[in-house]
């Protein structure tokens, strides 16, 4: 047996073990991407440095044998730094994108991809969960949406956009037809009441996930409808008050409670609100802001004061969000605020500090070069856009919403929530941009296998495939061509990919780290 | 196709570890590797498809497309870098017409490639056309080169010539160099005329090739040596005076006393087609000679016999004390009792890494094992160093006992030769001196009758930096890409097919003998106080006398610089050396004072490295020397490991970003930055030392960093960034437009010339040409 300290915990291992498997042992956590237990493929990546205390030298501990009287610091300043350092230099050589780019660009992160994919395999209904993750009010806004996320789209490069908007809107409406309408599973009932004032779209989608998190909820408005801007502002032929009506019948439904033609005032507020209630989310509107003065919230020229990560006001378990806070908003901006004042009022309730809701870590690389346009369109099909006759007033038929939605090119990576690299550029706050000195690499994609997708350019080299296809006899299995920064896993003799592969392709999918071999 | 290859395979084998051999005698055959014949290979052997193709594209010998009828081979060697490589290499390609994306002309006759360096770094920039090597090549002067090539082509005679022995009793002797060196100055076509001069004059003088002579620069060289007569040496002859000087030593003395009287004027000459332009002679007894200066200060224990001793001479060896020391070892000595005095003698790796070489012949020693082996390593990487070639080609004998006595030390029965497939002639030097070991039963079984039994073997690099690392070189011999694995486990515990071996450098290995024969303090008397013995380094760059010099440890840069180098040529002011190649460092004059030893080059951020020692004066731009390393690192990355693959590259985006004027005050600190956690993070020696050139200029020389970041390359070496000029010293001769390749000149004769910047692409060919040196750059 070798005895050795780790951060100053004696153990001991036996003779032959790793610096990393002794730490694990001791429950110590050390991040690995490109280790596998029983494979001879690493150290590669470089992520589970660990320090010397001895000498001062950092080392892979996934191939570091433990030796007598060792002393290992897993973790300090310099560690951490290197580890971030190697990952910002896998990212810099790291095609691909984690979300495609329209998600980012949606002001709710709707993910956009998944739902096309959903719609075009019919699955209409798991379509409209999706977009009910992040959009309370699809079909309003599938009138009204400018639709941001459509000018960021990929396929702009190719011809023109896919009509998102219209296709959240089919599936919206696919599922107010239905008789059983979607309601989201609640949360344990917390038994907390929390008062919403503003029926608008930043008031309704609120209302939408507060009572998801298990609270009830009242929403309050000076108008005998409830709608807000959406009834009142926007003209008849833009959105029809029966679509507001549908999705407003939806969240009673739901479990919310509205209280009609109550103007609030500050007796109002003072008395049957912060009596009643545990938390008050604001969303007024265009309010005139110098009323709320009298609440005691503090405001500036751009509306009512909030801190932006919480959207919490100078006054405790109080949030506002829309118009309020900013006017002239978007719709979307409006609903997405909603939903994330809902969220710091959750943990307002749950006695948590609020915090922003935390988003994964995103690789982008930007725009295709022309010759990458092909290897996208590889995962599409050719037709042309299709535009409704009377613009957003219409609806797509099923056909045509299956077919727009396969002109989806599947930016987004197959493996978001598996990918290490994503999980630790997360959790090391990794810059992607930093190391942009020279050219990216050009992406290619390979689709010619049944039951995998390989794309070299989110590859991080660590081998792990080409061993395995070699240690199970794949028919060819993959190889290492070129060396150093040129250095790719690839096909022997440029074959194709499916003649290469029999029997392991599913393991390296599930070995590789990142999302570079995955399933289709 | 089939046949040649299964051929092949009969006599390679078919096991994993023949890949690198079968492929090289493939493209041997085809001068590229078909995919057909790789095929078949897959077949027809163990080898995968897999594996076959990883390893084709790994090594930067293997081809896979047809090439030209002849190869084109620019050497992009630190001493040919700062010479202007790049530009000769840039002219080839214009010559040829090629495309970005082309390396072979449109007739299929040249193919251009860049090489790491041919080791003949004395007479840089160097090309080599197939078989033919081409010194002193200037950008202006390759389409004259590519003509000459052609013509030798076609009139092979001059080319091959075998000197005739003389039967007779001899009236003196003449010796030739022929190191690759020398060889690439013409010493052939010398060797060709002194042979016929011989015959025609019925002169009975022994002729003697010996290997590398060390003053590569004043190649080629002829010694006179005659019975009561001081030697004399001949520099730089041309084939056409051989004839002469043949007839007046042997008969009169007038060619001497008129060389003797004009001779001690010193000019950089230019060696083109392998004929040198002037010829100089030197008595040895003249002690301000050029010859006598570089010779003093140095002392021969790996290159003992230095300019008297034939390559592949046994017995010459033999009569001169060679194969004593194995002797005494294998029947006098213990194992225990050699390793003793290998440690006595305080001789450390030469290889650059300067681990005590006795502790550890003792690790492998100690380790249990039926099987071990012992290696040699030859696989001399580095752009700008030479020595092991040199050794190699010079003294093949000496290495090899060195390594038979190290196998009977750590007690090992196989070893082999790992030498770079660059290195043409070494290699086949050491199979010929393998060959008569064998035949004299210095080889073999029971060796001397003492029961010591070796057998020993060549295994060719295949074109791979990384291979020179230990532990990448032993998976290379095993069949595999040259990747390094982790250490622990040391080869000296778990080495070549998992057994222990003992793998030590050339030169490491060229001083034993001399260490058993001398004894171990005549050793340590050497050197400084922790680093003893001497070091063989490659001096070349702006020096006045290049060459291989072997010098005690402890001599100042300085000493090295000045006394032995002759200092700077052209009147130019030193700047700085670069010692130890791409793991090195650059060592400012102002620091120039410090010994040479391990320990102190270290202090400075530099390593003695193998020994390249490349001389830099006033012209050399210190970013482009860092970002000169760093391409060349990059490129030899094995990629396994996330700091060297990608951290060596975008430290050189980093330094093409800062030289092309485009670079940012904190582009240094990333850079900064990512230096010191590539030599912290990287797996292997090559990651851990490939900042070691930007650390050191960084070091030494950030205001030249900082003056690009503000637009300027003072030396105009970062061609971005300078525009050329013609000032008012112009005569109007119209040399320039003529040779500009772009028509960026206007033809206008007896006007003062005019550079379109539009059309510039900064061959610099004007600038060379130009006789009133009014071409300048801004």
């Amino acid at each position: 047996m070798i005895k050795l300290k780790i951060n100053n915990i004696s153990t001991e291992v036996p003779q032959g073990t790793s610096v990393l498997k002794a730490a694990q042992n001791l429950g110590v956590k050390i991040p690995t991407m490109c280790f596998h237990e029983g494979f001879t493929n690493h150290p590669s990546c470089m992520l589970c440095l660990v320090k010397d205390a001895q000498t001062g030298k950092l080392h892979p501990s996934c191939a570091l044998p433990a030796s007598e009287n060792m002393e290992i610091i897993t973790d300090d300043d310099e560690i951490h730094e290197a580890r971030k350092e190697s990952l910002e230099l896998l990212l810099s050589d790291h095609v691909g994108d984690c979300e495609a780019p329209c998600r980012p660009s949606c002001p709710a992160f709707m993910d956009i991809p998944l739902m096309n994919r959903l719609i075009s395999e019919s699955k209409f209904d798991e379509a409209l969960r999706i977009v009910k993750e992040e959009i309370a009010l699809p079909l309003i806004l599938g009138y009204i949406c400018p639709a941001p996320c459509e000018k960021a789209c990929r396929r702009t490069q190719v011809d023109e956009a896919v009509s998102i908007c219209s296709l959240k809107k089919f599936v919206a409406y696919e599922d107010l037809e239905r008789q059983d309408i979607y309601l989201p599973q609640k949360e344990s009932k917390s038994n907390k009441k929390v008062a919403i004032i503003g029926t608008g779209p930043a008031g309704l989608a609120s209302a939408f996930y507060i009572l998801k998190y298990g609270h009830d909820c009242v929403l309050f408005d000076k108008n005998e409808e409830a709608g807000g801007t959406l009834r009142y502002d926007i003209p008849e032929e833009k959105l029809p008050n029966s679509a507001i009506d549908k999705e407003i019948e939806v969240l009673k439904k739901y479990g919310a409670e509205f209280r009609l033609n109550k103007l609030i005032d500050k007796e109002l507020y003072q008395k049957e609100i912060k009596e009643e209630f545990d938390a008050v989310v604001i969303a007024m509107g265009n309010f005139d802001i110098s009323n709320l003065d009298k609440f005691g919230f503090e405001n500036d020229k751009f509306g009512l004061v909030i801190n932006r990560d919480t959207f919490e006001v100078n006054k405790q378990g109080v949030f506002a969000c829309g118009n309020i806070i900013r006017s002239r908003r978007m719709a979307v901006t409006s609903v997405a605020q909603g939903k994330a004042a809902a969220y710091s009022v959750h943990q307002y309730l749950n006695a948590q500090e609020p915090e922003k809701r935390h988003r994964m870590f995103n690789s982008k690389f930007g725009k295709l070069f022309e010759e990458e346009i092909k290897e996208y369109q590889k995962e599409t099909i050719a037709d042309q856009r299709q535009w409704l006759e009377n613009g957003k007033i219409d609806n797509f038929t099923k056909n045509q919403a299956i077919t727009e939605a396969k002109r989806c090119m599947h930016c987004d990576c197959r493996k978001p929530n598996s990918c290490k690299l994503r999980i630790f550029a997360d959790e090391y706050r990794a810059d992607r941009k930093k190391f942009l000195f020279g050219e990216r690499k050009k992406i290619k994609k390979y689709f010619q296998h049944d039951l995998i997708v390989y794309e070299p350019e989110k590859c991080i080299k660590c081998n792990l495939c080409v061993e395995i296809s070699a240690l199970e006899k794949d028919t060819l299995g993959f190889t290492n061509i070129r060396r150093g920064f040129d250095v790719e896993i690839s096909m022997p003799f440029n074959k194709s990919i499916n003649k290469i592969f029999t029997n392991t392709a599913e393991k390296c999918a599930s070995a590789c780290p990142t999302g570079a071999i995955s399933m289709k | 196709m089939i046949d040649i290859v299964d051929k092949i395979i009969l006599e390679k084998g078919k096991t994993v570890d023949a890949v690198i051999p079968i492929l090289q005698a493939i493209q041997a055959e085809f001068n590229y590797l078909p995919e057909k014949a790789m095929q078949r290979v897959c077949e027809t052997t163990d080898i995968s498809p897999a594996r076959i193709y990883g390893i084709s594209t790994f090594y930067s010998q293997f081809r896979h497309k047809p090439v030209g009828k002849h190869i084109i081979k620019v050497c992009v060697g630190t001493a040919c870098h700062v010479k202007g490589a790049m530009l000769v290499y840039d002219a080839f390609r214009r010559e040829l017409n090629l495309n970005e994306d082309e390396d072979t002309d449109k007739n299929n006759l040249f193919t251009v490639d860049k090489v790491a360096c041919l080791g003949c770094c004395t007479i840089a920039p160097v090309v080599q056309i197939d078989d033919t090597t081409f010194g002193h090549v200037e950008p202006s002067k390759v389409s004259d080169i590519l003509e000459e090539f052609l013509d030798i082509e076609k009139n092979p005679s001059i080319k091959k010539s075998n000197l005739s022995k003389s039967k007779n009793a001899v009236e003196g002797e003449i010796r030739i160099g022929l190191g690759s060196c020398c060889v690439a100055s013409g010493s052939s076509n010398v060797k060709m005329e002194l042979e016929k001069s011989l015959k025609t004059n019925k002169t009975n003088v022994e002729v003697k090739q010996v290997g590398c002579v060390g003053i590569c620069n004043q190649v080629p060289l002829l010694e006179i040596h005659k019975p009561d007569e001081t030697p004399h040496f001949y520099t730089k002859i041309k084939a056409e005076e051989v004839n002469e000087i043949v007839r007046r030593h042997f008969k009169s003395k007038n060619l001497f006393t008129r060389l003797k009287t004009n001779a001690l004027g010193f000019f950089d000459d230019y060696v083109l087609n392998g004929i040198p332009k002037s010829t100089q002679s030197y008595s040895s007894e003249m002690l301000d000679s050029p010859v006598s200066e570089f010779l003093d200060g140095q002392i021969n224990i790996a290159t003992e016999h230095r300019g008297f001793i034939k390559p592949n001479d046994l017995l010459e060896y033999k009569r001169l004390g060679g194969f004593q020391a194995l002797k005494k070892c294998i029947t006098q000595l213990s194992p225990e009792e050699i390793i003793e005095s290998i440690k006595q003698s305080g001789l450390k790796g030469r290889g650059g890494g300067g681990f005590p070489s006795g502790i550890k012949w003792e690790i492998v020693k100690n380790a249990e094992s039926e099987i071990k082996y012992v290696i040699c390593n030859g696989d001399e990487g580095d752009p700008g160093a030479f020595m092991d070639r040199m050794l190699l080609e010079s003294y093949p004998f000496r290495i090899i006992e060195g390594l038979m006595i190290a196998a009977y030390a750590v007690g090992a029965t196989k070893g082999l030769f790992y030498i770079r497939a660059e290195y043409p002639l070494a290699v086949s030097r050491i199979k010929e001196a393998l060959k008569l070991c064998q035949d004299n039963k210095l080889l073999g079984e029971n060796i001397l009758n003492s029961g010591f039994s070796i057998e020993l073997k060549v295994f060719e690099g295949a074109g791979a930096f990384i291979c020179g690392e230990e532990t990448a070189l032993i998976a290379s011999v095993e069949g595999n890409r040259g990747i390094p694995s982790m250490r622990p486990p040391y080869p000296a515990e778990k080495g070549l097919w998992n057994q222990p071996t003992l793998i030590n450098n050339t030169e490491t290995l060229s001083l034993i003998p001399w260490i058993i024969r001398e004894g171990a303090e005549a050793f340590a008397k050497i050197g400084s106080e922790n680093s003893k013995g001497s070091k063989v380094f490659a001096l070349a760059g702006k020096i006045n006398r290049g060459g291989l010099i072997e010098v005690p440890i402890g001599i100042s840069i300085r000493q090295i610089v000045e006394k032995i180098g002759g200092g700077i040529p052209n009147g130019k002011a030193f700047k700085a050396v670069q010692i130890g190649g791409p793991s090195g460092g650059c060592i400012p004059e102002s620091m120039a004072d410090i010994p040479i030893d391990f320990e102190s080059l270290a202090e400075v951020g530099a390593m003695m490295g193998s020994g390249g020692l490349v001389v830099l004066d006033e012209d050399d731009c210190m970013v482009d020397i860092a970002k000169y390393f760093l391409s060349f690192t990059q490129d030899q990355s094995c990629g396994k490991c996330t700091f060297c693959r990608v951290g060596t590259r975008q430290m050189l985006e980093i330094l093409n970003k800062i030289c092309s004027g485009r670079g940012k005050l904190e582009d240094l600190e990333i850079l900064e930055k990512l230096a010191e956690s590539t030599k912290k993070g990287s797996l292997c020696g090559l990651g851990k030392t490939a900042p070691n050139p930007v650390i050191s200029t960084l070091k030494y020389f950030k205001q030249e960093y900082l003056d690009h970041i503000n637009g300027k390359c003072s030396t105009g070496k970062c061609t971005e960034m300078v525009k050329y000029f013609i000032n008012d010293e112009c005569i109007g001769c119209t040399k320039c437009a003529q040779e500009c390749p772009t028509d960026a000149i206007g033809f206008k004769p007896y006007e003062l010339h005019i550079v379109d910047d539009e059309k510039c692409i900064k061959c610099d060919i004007c600038r060379q040409i130009c006789p009133v040196n009014a071409v300048v750059i801004q």
